[in-house]
């Protein structure tokens, strides 16, 4: 192995990831002292200063937002999420390859900040319905720990990300330190009494826009373009917030282009001593070492280094003595769902463009026991507008009429879909191919998922009960669809190195500590022992939070 | 041309487009265009589309560019297939023109070009049941739906077709879910 002089580099932590968790993870630990190195496989990127296409008008894209040819070739995953204003947030297919055993959309944000430039937003909180749902059916293995290991911690992250929303105590949702809600329009509040009726609830997303000015950040004007970077500073990202909290502490060393080959691990220690890192511009191999390590690289990638990290201790992977590493991959689906349109409001309309939707919480399994021909359950996540353009290309016609019609708001309508559950299974996985080696000689990901006959039926269910409210509400011309999207759609993969009591089935305890490693930290999606139906980001972002400071009490402690 | 002449004229072509799929028809669909010929035609495609987005008392697809938004569009977004078929559209919007109307369509009437982009509608209409999901594939999609297609998007993504035909509102500030729709109120051209 190639060295280059600067192999000494001592630190006394190191993050694999500057994306969500990751962002957390530096800016914890670099609050608590930590001389932390924040490794980023992809190039920088500012706050403000690298959102080339934040102030860019509609007519300022020279083909719209359509991609090339040359990207639709090139990128066949990653354009199906990007357009032209953001794609300078995702990997190039082409440049950064994996290998699909099924159909399986990976999409993967690699710069600094990672998705988090480029996320939903959306915020909710897992409940005890969720930590306990593995043991209850015996799917997967028992989550090692409960809300109220949890609660203080998403108390602690959403104070600090801004969360906007509304308080709506559900047991299964709990309500968290909430910013002002956004204004619900007319059609989803109509929607919503319709539903309260059948003793389902409807809400304001929750989510990490702010609705007030938040430590210096915000608030959101009401754009809706937060995925090209908000110049604003209106929503949550590791470069708006994180980071440079981090920074500012002076105890961050942010390195960009930096790949991770492998953690390395010390036989006499019995811990890792540090990483080895590609440049990925010069292909110079580097080698920094630490006290502890945080892996949040994101799930897929962040196990596939783990994978990759052999060593006569852990020939299958650091930290693999039960050989789950790599399995037990879920992504929720969020292909099923209804639209209809309502005829009335004609006279309301709304101003501005709110960056998010409306939730119906889960309603489904409330239950330990199942009610229903599937297990677990399913949120609704859509949103009422009235035509516009977009939604009219395709009216009868061209001239005078059409042209009048096109500009003019059309029917109020409602969009919603179900975002579901998945189970662990132990065969949805990812490996490493050994012949297939990327740009830099580490061997290529192949991912082999799929959803099964449970996730199957609860999407027929989905459009029953879409359908169901949107008609009882008294829409119209309602429709319900399933679009079938591959694993990976909703870009929200878990799983592959999960948490659990006991080391013979799991990878991570109950401080997401790799059970045999005990300073190396997993905290990002990779560690879900079960998918829950919420957006996952803010768990991440408690999870890491809760293991910096147990990670760091156990070095005062003399423990790592 | 009387409606049934124009019938028959959109069914005989709408059958050769359906059952002519021969060595012959690939050739002619996937040959390497010259990108210079739609630029030549930049007249009769902003005419095109300005027939079916017309100035009213707001601009009209012409004078907001739209012909250079096609181009782009065919140029850098288009597979070989979909550049050789509207290609190959324009070419019959001339030889229908001349034939039905002894003009090339920049030089027919207001009416005639409604006509004439009535009877490429129905062409449209008449083949598309019968495209599977494989001809749409193979064919990409038939011309007057494209030429609409980009038409609106173009027109809708313009500075006066978004500023003027449309309500634009850069940075809203706020977001109030529930205004009172006033007379004659534009839609807003960004979601």
């Amino acid at each position: 192995m190639q060295n280059s002089e600067n192999t000494s580099n001592f630190y006394d932590a190191i993050v694999i990831g500057s994306g969500i968790s990751g962002g957390w993870a530096a800016m914890e630990l670099c609050k608590k002292g930590l001389k932390t190195l924040l490794l980023e496989r992809g190039r920088d990127v500012k706050h403000i200063i690298d959102y080339p296409t934040a102030n860019l008008k509609p007519w300022e894209f020279k083909n719209g937002l359509n991609n090339t040819l040359q990207d639709q070739l090139e990128d066949p995953v990653q354009s199906i999420a990007y357009n032209p204003a953001i794609k300078h947030f995702y990997a190039s297919d082409k440049a950064q390859p994996y290998i699909q055993e099924k159909p399986f959309n990976w999409f993967r944000g690699y710069q600094v900040g990672g998705k988090s430039l480029t996320w939903g937003r959306q915020c909710y909180r897992l409940s005890d319905l969720d930590f306990e749902a593995n043991k209850n059916d015996g799917y997967g293995v028992d989550w090692p720990i409960r809300y109220r290991d949890l609660e203080f911690w998403y108390d602690y992250v959403e104070s600090f990300v801004g969360v906007s929303g509304e308080r709506k105590n559900l047991s299964h949702l709990p309500d968290g330190n909430f910013l002002p809600a956004m204004e619900l329009n007319c059609v989803e509040k109509h929607l919503g009494s319709s539903i309260k009726k059948e003793g389902k609830t409807l809400t304001i997303a929750r989510v990490a826009n702010l609705t007030k000015g938040w430590d210096n950040r915000g608030p959101c004007l009401y754009r809706n373009l937060c995925n090209r970077g908000c110049p604003y500073g209106g929503y949550f990202s590791s470069n708006s917030s994180t980071i440079p909290v981090a920074e500012a502490t002076g105890n961050l060393t942010l390195r960009p282009f930096s790949v991770v080959a492998e953690i390395l691990y010390n036989d006499k220690t019995e811990k890792a001593s540090g990483v080895r890192v590609i440049d990925a511009q010069t292909n110079e191999n580097f080698i920094f070492e630490s006290k502890i390590i945080f892996v949040n690289a994101s799930t897929i990638s962040t196990t596939s280094i783990l994978l990759n990290s052999k060593s006569k201790r852990f020939p299958n992977g650091l930290g693999n003595d039960c050989g789950e590493l790599g399995h037990n991959l879920m992504d929720h689906h969020s292909s099923a769902g209804a639209f209809g349109t309502f005829n009335g409001f004609k006279d309301k309309y709304y101003e501005g463009r709110r960056p998010c939707g409306f939730l119906i919480p889960r309603y489904r399994n409330l239950k330990a026991q199942s009610e229903f021909d599937f297990i677990r359950g399913y949120n609704i996540q859509g949103d009422g507008e009235r035509q516009e353009w977009e939604d009219k290309k395709n009216n009868e016609g061209f001239g005078v009429d059409f042209k009048s019609n096109l500009v003019t708001p059309g029917p109020w309508t409602v969009w919603m879909a179900g975002w579901g559950e998945c189970l662990p299974y132990h065969d949805n996985k990812i490996s490493l191919d050994e012949h297939a080696k990327d740009q830099w000689g580490l061997p290529q990901v192949r991912i082999d998922f799929s959803f099964r006959e449970n996730e199957e039926r609860m999407m027929k269910d989905i459009q029953d009960t879409c359908k169901e409210m949107l008609i009882n509400a008294g829409f119209e011309e309602v429709n319900s669809f399933n679009y079938q999207k591959p694993g990976g759609s909703t870009i929200h993969e878990m799983g592959t190195a999960r948490m659990g009591n006991d080391p013979n089935t799991s990878i991570l305890n109950k401080h997401n500590q790799i059970h045999s490693v005990k300073n190396v930290f997993v905290t990002d999606g990779s560690c879900m022992s079960s998918s829950a139906c919420q957006n996952p980001s803010l768990t991440y972002m408690a999870l890491t939070a809760r293991a910096c400071d147990f990670a760091v009490q156990q070095l005062k402690d003399g423990n790592l | 041309m009387n409606r049934r002449v124009s019938i028959k004229y959109a069914l005989g072509l709408g059958l050769m487009g359906i059952f002519s799929f021969s060595t012959f028809e690939w050739r002619r669909l996937h040959k390497t265009i010259d990108l210079k010929s739609l630029q030549k035609s930049k007249t009769l495609i902003s005419e095109l589309a300005e027939t079916i987005i017309p100035e009213t008392d707001t601009p009209g697809a012409a004078r907001a560019g739209v012909s250079t938004y096609i181009i782009n569009i065919l140029s850098n977004c288009s597979s070989v297939v979909e550049q050789n078929r509207f290609l190959n559209g324009l070419q019959e919007v001339e030889s229908y023109a001349l034939t039905a109307y002894d003009n090339s369509f920049i030089d027919c009437s207001a009416n005639e070009r409604i006509e004439i982009l009535n009877f490429f509608k129905s062409k449209d209409e008449y083949i598309i049941p019968f495209m599977n999901r494989v001809h749409k594939k193979v064919f990409g999609p038939p011309f007057f739906t494209s030429l609409k297609r980009m038409t609106v998007e173009g027109y809708c993504m313009s500075e006066l077709g978004a500023t003027q035909g449309l309500a634009f509102n850069f940075v809203p500030g706020r977001y109030n879910g529930c205004t009172v729709l006033q007379r004659n109120q534009k839609a807003w051209a960004t979601k």
